[in-house]
């Protein structure tokens, strides 16, 4: 009960800021926050409030897994440093490239395959898989 | 599978306590008959799953990719993140190793 009490506001600004299929379960003293946020924005939020109950969030006692997924259809803008996003034959690192999609570039969402990846299409047609990192969701 | 396995023993006890409390009819009062599992709630205390360590360590690979400097080690479905990385990089790379399902994230980076 420590732990949920030490990350007391980040339970509360997850319930109130509309996450979905809220999960909070404390197992051998690690908490684990699951859900799924309604915006990225939402999900960067919550980490925010998390890096500043613990900072650099060193103490190992939360495992924080709230998805910003997107549906289908939707456009998501690559968000890489300054380099382009290279675009993958399947969902791994190991896959070959088959494309890219510049910085900055807008893309259409196919579907979210896992936490990780996602199916995505660029205007000029490509198709393939991107790391989830690297996509700012609407 | 376990999550489902989870899911089906409740079920079981949801049929289980509905046949019980059908017997009961007409020896009791209504409130007995009108009880019914409440399964939201019962869903959230499901154990934490975690992820194997083999597949902790292909998650890994894919979220230190782009971070050279950075070593993640899994044991245990435990996490360890050591070498250096700028501050301003660190939720995101959080962010990635959370989502893989880990038991455990210890992060002994050295921030710059």
């Amino acid at each position: 009960m420590a732990i949920q009490q030490k990350y007391q506001e980040l339970i509360n600004a997850a319930r109130t800021s509309g996450v979905n299929n809220l999960q909070v379960r404390e197992q051998n003293n690690v908490l684990y926050i699951d859900g799924e946020a309604p915006t990225g924005k939402v999900k960067d939020q919550l980490w925010d409030i998390y890096n500043r109950i613990d900072p650099d969030f060193r103490s190992g006692d939360l495992v924080l897994d709230v998805k910003a997924s997107s549906a289908a259809g939707t456009k998501a803008k690559v968000i890489t440093e300054t380099s382009n996003l290279n675009i993958r034959k399947g969902p791994g690192t190991d896959q070959p490239i088959v494309g890219k999609a510049a910085h900055h570039e807008m893309v259409t969402v196919v579907n979210q395959t896992n936490d990780q990846w996602t199916l995505i299409r660029t205007d000029a047609g490509e198709e393939g898989y991107v790391y989830n990192r690297y996509l700012e969701k609407a | 599978m376990k999550r489902l396995s989870f899911k089906l023993i409740v079920f079981s006890l949801a049929v289980i306590s509905t046949v019980e409390l059908s017997s009961c009819k007409g020896k009791t009062d209504k409130s007995t008959t009108t009880t019914s599992p409440d399964t939201t709630s019962t869903t959230t205390t499901a154990p934490v799953e975690v992820a194997s360590d083999e597949a902790l360590r292909n998650g890994v690979k894919d979220a230190t990719k782009d971070y050279p400097s950075v070593t993640a080690t899994v044991a245990d479905g435990e996490v360890t993140l050591t070498g250096t990385l700028e501050r301003s990089k660190l939720p995101a790379l959080m962010q990635s190793i959370n989502s893989l399902n880990p038991k455990k994230v210890n992060n002994q980076l050295t921030l710059n």
